[in-house]
C-alpha cells in the first residue's frame, strides 16, 4: 500500500485531503476558519455526561449478583484498562485534533481497512451503547411512575425507551438551542447528587451513622466473576474516547484533550467503586441483584427514606437521558468522519439547512437505536457495546505504537505517553483481552458486526487510501 | 485604523453601500460568519456550504470603495461573540460594526455615557468624520453636573478645534433609554465599548441592543485596554492556576503572557 492518501470509492467520491492550520484557537484552511469553542469543562461534560449513566444507576445490581462486593474491584479494573488506553488516545488526539476520534487515528496509523472497520464498527458500537443507555432509562421512568402513583409495569419499560429514543433523534435534528450548556448542567447536578449520596453511603457503611452492617463474604463466587463482569460493565467506561470525537472543536487542544480524557475516567471511575462498595454495604450482593437495573433506588431509599429514592430515580433518569444523547451526537460524528474519507456515501454527511443539522446521520444513528432497543436485552446491548468499543480502544494503541516507531513528519503530539511503550502494550493486551470474558452470543455478534464493515469496506471503498495523511 | 464588520453571511446578511460609505476612510474587514449548532462539526458544514459563502462574501466586499483596503474572513462557529472577538483581537481592530442601513451620511450620535474610554472613542470619531460635512452630536446621560457638562464641552471642543461641527446633549433619563430616545434625527451610533458588566452578560451586549432599537448601524469602538471584564480576568485568572498544577502548561502561559504585552499598546 502506498503512503499516500487518495483513491476513490465505487461512486467516484475521494477522501478529502487537504493542507490546513491548527491553532489553539480554530482550524485555518484556505478559505475559512473552523472556530474552536468548547472549553475543558465541555469536553469533561461530554466524557463524564457519557459515562456516569450505566455505571452508577444500570450496573450495580447486575454486577453485585454476578461477582459479589468483588464487582467494586470489575469496576476497578475497567477504570484501569480505560486509563491505559485514555492515555494513548490523548497522545493521538493531540497529534491530530480533528473530528472522528478513534477512528482518525487509526485510518491514519494503520491504514484503510483497519479504519474502515473500526469507524463503522464505531458507528454500530455507539448504537448499541445508547440502545443500553435508552433500555436503562425505561427501567427508571417506570420506576418515576411508579413512584408517583401509576404502577404501569414493567412491560412499559421497553416502549418509553423507545418514545425517549425516538424524541432525543427528532430533538437533535430540530434543536438549535444550546445542548452543550444544558448537558453541563445536568452534568454538574448530577455530581452533587452523587456527592451527597455517596458521602452518606460511605459514612453508613464504616459505621459512623445507621445501623452496622453484616459482614460479607469479599469475592463470594471467586475471582474469575470478577474478570467477567469486569468485561460487563466496562460499557461504562465508554465515552472519553468520545471526547476525542469533538477534537477537532476543543479550544487548546494540547492541554484540554488529555486532562479531558484522563481526567474524566478518574473522576468517574473513583464514583463507580465507591458507588458498589456503598450499594454492598447497604444491601448485600443477593438483595441487590433481586432489585436489579433499579436497584440503587432502594439504596437512596434506604438511606435517606422517600427524598433518597426519588433522588437517585432523578439521577438515573439524567443520567441515562444525558448518555443516551451524547451518543447519538457522537455516532453523528463518526459517521461524518468515516463519510469525508469516502467511505460511507457523502450524503450521509449532508447537513439539513432549515435547522443546520447533520439529519441523514442523525437518522443513520436513531434508527438503528430503536431496532435494538426493542430487544430490550441490557446485558447483551452492553456486551456487544464494549465489544466493538474495545476493538477500537485496542487498535488506538497499536496505532500509537506503529506512529511512534516510525514518526511522520507532521507527527507532533503536545502530549506524549508517560512509560512508553509499557502503557500502549498494556492497553491494547488488556483490552483485547477483556473480550475473552464476555459472553460467546456477544462475541459472534461483535464479530459479525465487524465482519460485515470488511465487506462494505472491500465492496465499496477498496481503492480508497488513507494511511500516513493527516 | 481598521474595522471589523462582521455578517451572518449565508443568512443572506450584507453590508449596505451606505455603511461602507461611512467607512470609506478607514480599512475594513468583512468578516462572514456561520453559526452551527452543536450537533454539527463546523468542518462538516464548511464541506458543504464553503463555495457558496465563499462567492457570497467576495460579492459583499466588491462594495467596498473607500481610500483603504478590504478584506475578508470566512468562519464557522458555534459562538459568534467569540469569533468576533478572535478576528477583531488578531486584526487588532479599532472598531467593530453591528451592520445597518443609513438614508443619507448627515450626522452621527456618540453617547460618552458610562465607563467608556472617552479619548479613544473621539480620537477614532475625528478620523471616521476626517474633512466630510458630517455633524456629530456628543451624548450623556447623567446627572446634571458641572463635571458632566465639563466633559461634554471638552470633548465638543476637541471636535470642532479638528474641524468637525459638534453639538452636545446632556439628559437626566436613564442611560439606555435616554440613549435610544436621541437616535431619531442621526444617521448612525459610534459608542465605546462598555467594560463587560454583569448587566451585559444578562441583557446582551449593549451595541446590539442599540442596534435592535434603532436601525442603522453601531460602530463600537473596541477598548485600547482590552483586558477584558472581570469575569474574562477571573476565567483567565483560573486557567493559569489549572496550567501551574498541569505539566506541559508552558504554551498556555505564552499566551497569556502574549496578551498582557497586547495590552500595553498604543
Amino acid at each position: 500500500m502506498s503512503d499516500a492518501p487518495g483513491g476513490a470509492n465505487v461512486e467516484g467520491d475521494r477522501p478529502v485531503v487537504e493542507t490546513v492550520v491548527e491553532t489553539d484557537d480554530a482550524t485555518v484552511t484556505e478559505n475559512a476558519e473552523l472556530e474552536r469553542t468548547l472549553g475543558l469543562s465541555g469536553g469533561l461534560a461530554i466524557g463524564i455526561g457519557t459515562m456516569i449513566g450505566a455505571g452508577i444507576f444500570v450496573f450495580p445490581g447486575l454486577a453485585a449478583g454476578r461477582a459479589g462486593p468483588a464487582a467494586a474491584l470489575s469496576f476497578a479494573i475497567g477504570g484501569l484498562v480505560a486509563l491505559l488506553v485514555a492515555l494513548p488516545a490523548s497522545e493521538l488526539a493531540t497529534a491530530m485534533p480533528k473530528s472522528g476520534g478513534g477512528y482518525y487515528f487509526i485510518s491514519r496509523g494503520l491504514g484503510a481497512l483497519a479504519g474502515a472497520v473500526v469507524g463503522l464498527s464505531l458507528w454500530f458500537g455507539l448504537v448499541f451503547a445508547t440502545a443500553f443507555y435508552l433500555v436503562g432509562f425505561g427501567y427508571y421512568a417506570v420506576d418515576a411512575l411508579t413512584e408517583v402513583g401509576v404502577a404501569v409495569g414493567a412491560g412499559w419499560v421497553i416502549p418509553l425507551a423507545l418514545v425517549f429514543g425516538a424524541g432525543f433523534t427528532v430533538l437533535n435534528v430540530t434543536g438549535t438551542e444550546n445542548a452543550a450548556k444544558l448537558q453541563n448542567g445536568i452534568v454538574a447536578l448530577l455530581l452533587s447528587i452523587l456527592a451527597v449520596f455517596l458521602g452518606f453511603g460511605i459514612l453508613d457503611a464504616l459505621g459512623i451513622v445507621g445501623e452496622p452492617d453484616a459482614p460479607e463474604t469479599f469475592a463470594p463466587f471467586g475471582y474469575a466473576p470478577v474478570f467477567s463482569v469486569a468485561a460487563l460493565v466496562f460499557t461504562s467506561y465508554l465515552g472519553f474516547a468520545q471526547v476525542a470525537t469533538v477534537a477537532g472543536e476543543m479550544q487548546d487542544p494540547g492541554r484540554n484533550l488529555p486532562l479531558a480524557m484522563v481526567g474524566s475516567v478518574l473522576i468517574v471511575g473513583v464514583l463507580y467503586v465507591v458507588t458498589i462498595f456503598v450499594a454492598t454495604s447497604a444491601f448485600g450482593a443477593d438483595r441487590l441483584a433481586e432489585l436489579g437495573e433499579t436497584a440503587m433506588v432502594e439504596v437512596g431509599r434506604e438511606f435517606l427514606g422517600p427524598v433518597g429514592a426519588f433522588a437517585i430515580i432523578l439521577g438515573g433518569l439524567l443520567a441515562t437521558m444525558s448518555s443516551a444523547n451524547a451518543s447519538i451526537l457522537s455516532t453523528s460524528r463518526a459517521i461524518y468522519a468515516v463519510s469525508k474519507d469516502a467511505i460511507l456515501p457523502r450524503e450521509a454527511s449532508r447537513i439539513n439547512l432549515k435547522y443546520g443539522t447533520p439529519h441523514v446521520a442523525l437518522g443513520m444513528a436513531g434508527g438503528p437505536i430503536l431496532l435494538l432497543t426493542a430487544t430490550g436485552r441490557v446485558e447483551l446491548l452492553a456486551e456487544v457495546a464494549s465489544f466493538l468499543h474495545l476493538i477500537m480502544y485496542g487498535l488506538i494503541c497499536v496505532a500509537l505504537i506503529a506512529l511512534r516507531r516510525d514518526e511522520p513528519e507532521w507527527y507532533d503530539p503536545a502530549f506524549r505517553v508517560p512509560l512508553y511503550p509499557v502503557v500502549p502494550i498494556l492497553g491494547a493486551i488488556s483490552s483485547f483481552g477483556l473480550i475473552l470474558f464476555m459472553d460467546l452470543l456477544s462475541q459472534l455478534v461483535g464479530l459479525a458486526v465487524m465482519l460485515g464493515t470488511a465487506v462494505w469496506y472491500l465492496y465499496y471503498a477498496r481503492d480508497v487510501r488513507l494511511k500516513g495523511a493527516l | 485604523m481598521h474595522v471589523l464588520v462582521p455578517i451572518e453571511i449565508l443568512k443572506g446578511e450584507t453590508v449596505p453601500a451606505s455603511l461602507f460609505e461611512l467607512l470609506a476612510p478607514a480599512n475594513v474587514t468583512v468578516l462572514g460568519y456561520h453559526v452551527l449548532p452543536e450537533q454539527t462539526p463546523p468542518d462538516q458544514a464548511r464541506q458543504q456550504f464553503e463555495e457558496r459563502a465563499v462567492d457570497a462574501l467576495a460579492d459583499v466586499a466588491a462594495g467596498y470603495d473607500g481610500e483603504g483596503t478590504v478584506w475578508t474572513r470566512l468562519v464557522f462557529t458555534h459562538d459568534e461573540h467569540q469569533t468576533i472577538g478572535r478576528v477583531a483581537d488578531e486584526i487588532d481592530a479599532d472598531a467593530f460594526v453591528v451592520p445597518g442601513a443609513i438614508a443619507e451620511l448627515d450626522s452621527l450620535l456618540v453617547p460618552l455615557t458610562g465607563d467608556v474610554a472617552v479619548d479613544n472613542v473621539l480620537e477614532f470619531v475625528e478620523a471616521l468624520v476626517a474633512d466630510r460635512d458630517v455633524s456629530v452630536t456628543l451624548f450623556l446621560a447623567s446627572e446634571d453636573t458641572p463635571e458632566a457638562r465639563e466633559l461634554l464641552e471638552r470633548a465638543a471642543t476637541r471636535l470642532r478645534e479638528a474641524g468637525i461641527d459638534a453639538a452636545t446633549r446632556l439628559v437626566t433619563a436613564r442611560p439606555f433609554a435616554g440613549l435610544l430616545a436621541a437616535v431619531p434625527g442621526h444617521d448612525a451610533v459610534v459608542m465605546g465599548e462598555a467594560a463587560p458588566s454583569l448587566r451585559s452578560v444578562l441583557l446582551g451586549e449593549e451595541a446590539e441592543r442599540v442596534a435592535a432599537a434603532s436601525v442603522g448601524p453601531v460602530v463600537v469602538v473596541r477598548r485600547p485596554d482590552d483586558d477584558g471584564g472581570i469575569l474574562k480576568r477571573l476565567g483567565r485568572a483560573v486557567e493559569d492556576a489549572v496550567d501551574d498544577v498541569v505539566e506541559g502548561a508552558g504554551e498556555g502561559k505564552g499566551d497569556a503572557a502574549g496578551e498582557g504585552t497586547d495590552s500595553t499598546r498604543k
